[in-house]
């Protein structure tokens, strides 16, 4: 009895040294792609960015000076002032602000409605499944902008309006990957082994079926950050995002085109600042993909 | 690091391709210049090509071409006979028409009084534009002869000719609408210069010369114009510039110096009957007060926000009316900007601690810009304002219902007549939905109104109406903001086009040198 006991003491000892070693893998071969890491690296600066936003920021976002408007990019003000002139450097910083918080609550949000109903949907099957999945099915014959724009036409406007929509938008696709991945981890032994000592099924999905079935999710979120911040950006720019005179990045833009061809850098700044943050996360989602996919072992 | 490399050539492969592919759509070859249609730009296409279908400028400017009214208001909105030739009151509620003969429409027929019955019976039925046409009575509406008819008001309404001379009420042929049906705006008939050519919904309508139009003088010289919708404001000016288009309408702030500054284009420019505003809610605390009404208007500083706004274009407002507008009051004072004197104000009002508020606007970036000015300029006087950018049908669904607090809001005062710029925006009748979104209430101004609209005499209606405004000015319901200008921007070998204040402007004068 004692013996077993420490044999299942050693086991456990054992998975979870090779579990941290796992993620040691992992990140290991994600150095080892220069493109994620620039990737990674320009994200942390935008993290670091959004969050000391009130020291980085010359000034407020909204500090208005009608005697300053239109000054080009130069020493007094970095990417120079917008139509009412506005600091456009320090609205980019606070704009990072809200595209992040976007990006990451939208994805928060699908991720666990859509990890939630797809974990439910794989691992009991049958007619629940066929109900859930045939769900998600309508939400994806919808194109995911149009219907996020229904959702905002229906709910108004508005940062956390924003989010919800996105995030809605987006269910279906996390609850397909992880229904796929459930579907393929249930039937293994130690669910099996776990169904045998008596654990519920709560905590089998919990314990033991979703933490093997993170790596495409983790992907799958990183990938969808970019997607949901370029979804809120596309929102604002037809006027139906974050309220003025918040600086959301795809309102900037929207306000900034009328003056393009006499003052670009109004538009061409915050378009710069999302196409960056979308290009370094998909860097990174990338880079993430191959460094968790066991095949590409080197 | 091969891979990285891969990358960042894949990406600036990619934006040059979707640079280039931008750059190569739409591009149309120029036609030869005998034949050479005259191409217009304007925002949006067409609606409807029915003048009682619907009540919007862009199919107001088609319509133009199309149809004509028993009166015409020209550039200076006087009013001049149409396919009335002459007219006469037989009384304070009647008034007798006599018809041009030898009139065609489009389709054949000949125009008769009969015509011109149906029309104004039809209008009235119309959910959209029967408001132009309510003083008139249905039953009083007789035809004498084919080419005489009367048409009286349920009540006097003096300004009943202004009112004939609205797109809207451009004469219909019967025989056509009836067989059309409900196809009929997809095939107008009118008696105007152009005839319908064909219409892609959402992109072009093309227009041909009416080879029987009834006018010589007015014969089109040109034999095809062709309407195309340009939605994208910066857009339609490159398009004029590469030569795309010969008439490009609302050319924007921005734009304008390079339009004018080009050797081969022109602006053409005209104070217009638009004017933009920001309304309160004086229906609803703490706008009920005058005094805060009025702080409001002295800390806000007009005329830098509409220099800001609108680059140099039109002008900040002094009243409800424009200059264009008939017995449009110039020697209102404006509140100017002062903020000890708003302070004085909020303090009377017991509010000098401020209060939390919202200003409503439609996604119109320059309402939109207006709004957050406004919002950064009330914190002077410790007013807390959110502003909130809504939806066009939402927007006046709640303004409609007095749910708002300030809002943004235009009005064309399309007759010219002040009764149309005054009575639907301040006459206590018309709370909500007819046009008083302010819902603000005075029993001198609703008399005045009334007088105004009744009396036939033009020294009485003016004098009336020129103490409306100032009541109106005192009382501060609104901020008055903006009046609009006409700008249209045309290519250097488009002659004899003028701009029309109400919008829209008269193409069969126009020629190609």
């Amino acid at each position: 009895m004692s013996q077993t006991k420490t044999l299942i003491d050693k086991q456990a000892v054992s998975i979870n040294k090779k579990r941290r070693s796992q993620w040691l893998e992992v990140w290991r071969r994600l150095k080892k792609n220069k493109a994620s890491m620039v990737g990674l690296f320009i994200i942390s600066l935008l993290v670091f960015a959004a969050i000391f936003a009130d020291f980085i920021a010359p000034e407020g976002f909204d500090d208005q000076d009608l005697y300053r408007r239109f000054i080009p990019p130069g020493s007094n003000h970095f990417l120079g002032t917008d139509h009412l002139g506005r600091d456009i450097f320090s609205r980019i910083i606070y704009g990072s602000r809200i595209s992040l918080q976007v990006g990451f609550i939208a994805v928060g949000i699908a991720a666990v409605t859509g990890g939630t109903l797809g974990a439910i949907a794989g691992y009991y099957g049958g007619k629940l499944d066929n109900t859930i999945m045939r769900l998600m099915d309508i939400l994806l014959a919808i194109p995911s902008i149009l219907l996020a724009i229904s959702i905002v036409a229906a709910l108004g406007p508005g940062l956390v309006n924003v989010m919800i929509a996105v995030g809605i938008a987006s269910i279906p696709s996390y609850a397909r990957i992880v229904r796929a991945s459930v579907l393929t981890i249930k039937d293994q032994e130690f669910i099996e082994a776990a169904k045998a000592i008596g654990a519920n099924d709560f905590r089998i999905i919990t314990k033991h079926i979703l933490p093997n079935a993170m790596a495409p999710i983790i992907v799958q979120a990183t990938l969808g950050v970019a997607n949901a911040i370029l979804s809120a950006a596309g929102l604002s720019f037809i006027g139906l995002g974050i309220q003025p005179p918040n600086p959301e990045w795809g309102a900037m833009l929207s306000a900034g085109r009328h003056y393009i061809r006499d003052y670009w850098h109004i538009a061409t700044f915050p378009g710069l600042a999302i196409m960056l943050t979308i290009f370094s996360l998909n860097l990174f989602g990338d880079g993430l993909r191959d460094a968790l996919d066991p095949r590409l072992k080197d | 690091m091969l891979k990285s490399k891969k990358i960042i050539i894949l990406t600036i492969f990619l934006l040059i391709f979707s640079l280039v592919a931008v750059g190569c759509s739409n591009q149309t070859a120029d036609a030869p210049t005998d034949s050479k249609p005259l191409i217009v730009a304007q925002r949006s296409d067409a609606v409807v090509l029915d003048p009682h279908a619907n009540n919007d400028q862009a199919s107001s400017r088609v319509m133009r071409q199309i149809y004509e009214n028993l009166v015409n208001q020209n550039e200076k909105m006087e009013l001049l006979p149409g396919l009335a030739e002459s007219w006469e009151q037989l009384d304070e509620l009647t008034y007798k028409f006599k018809l041009k003969q030898g009139v065609k429409f489009h389709n054949g027929e000949e125009l008769t009084a009969s015509d011109v019955a149906f029309t104004i019976k039809r209008a009235l039925d119309s959910s959209h534009v029967a408001h132009i046409v309510e003083a008139i009575n249905p039953n009083g509406i007789e035809v004498v002869d084919p080419y005489t008819i009367r048409i009286a008001t349920t009540e006097p309404f003096a300004p009943l000719l202004a009112h004939l001379a609205h797109t809207a009420t451009g004469i219909l042929n019967e025989k056509a609408v009836t067989e059309a049906g409900d196809d009929y705006s997809q095939t107008p008939v009118g008696t105007g210069p152009y005839k319908l050519l064909n219409w892609v919904v959402g992109e072009t309508v093309e227009l041909v010369k009416f080879e029987e139009y009834h006018d010589e003088a007015k014969m089109p010289k040109i034999e095809k114009i062709i309407f195309k919708a340009i939605s994208e404001d910066g857009n339609r000016t490159i398009e004029l510039e590469t030569g795309g288009i010969d008439i490009a309408y609302d050319i924007i702030g921005p734009d304008v110096d390079r339009i004018t500054n080009a050797p081969d284009l022109n602006m053409v420019r005209d104070m217009n009957l638009s004017t933009t505003y920001v309304g309160f809610n004086v229906g609803k605390e703490p706008f009920d007060d005058i005094r805060v009404r009025q702080a409001i208007n002295y800390v806000a500083d007009m005329d830098l926000i509409v220099d800001a706004v609108y680059l140099g274009t039109g002008e900040p407002s002094k009243g409800p009316l424009g200059p264009n507008v008939w017995a449009s009051n110039r020697n209102l004072q404006p509140y100017g900007h002062d903020v000890e004197k708003a302070k004085e104000l909020m303090k009377e009002a017991g509010l000098e601690n401020g209060f939390k508020t919202t200003i409503w606007t439609n996604q119109n970036q320059q309402r939109i810009d207006i709004a957050e000015i406004l919002q950064n300029q009330l914190k002077q006087i410790n007013i807390d304002a959110e502003v909130s950018v809504m939806e066009w049908g939402a927007y006046l669904t709640g303004t409609a219902a007095g749910e708002h607090d300030m809002f943004i809001l235009g009005w064309v005062t399309v007759t010219g007549d002040p009764d149309y710029g005054l009575y639907p925006l301040f006459h206590s009748s018309t709370h909500g939905d007819g046009g008083n979104r302010t819902f603000y209430t005075n029993e001198q101004v609703n008399e005045l109104l009334d007088l105004a609209r009744v009396n036939a005499d033009p020294a009485v209606r003016e004098a009336s109406y020129k103490e409306v405004q100032e009541i109106v000015r005192d009382e501060a319901p609104w901020i008055f903001t903006w009046t609009g200008e006409e700008l249209t921007g045309i290519r250097n070998n488009v002659k004899g086009f003028q701009n029309h204040p109400a919008g829209h402007h008269k193409l069969w004068t126009v020629y190609f040198e």
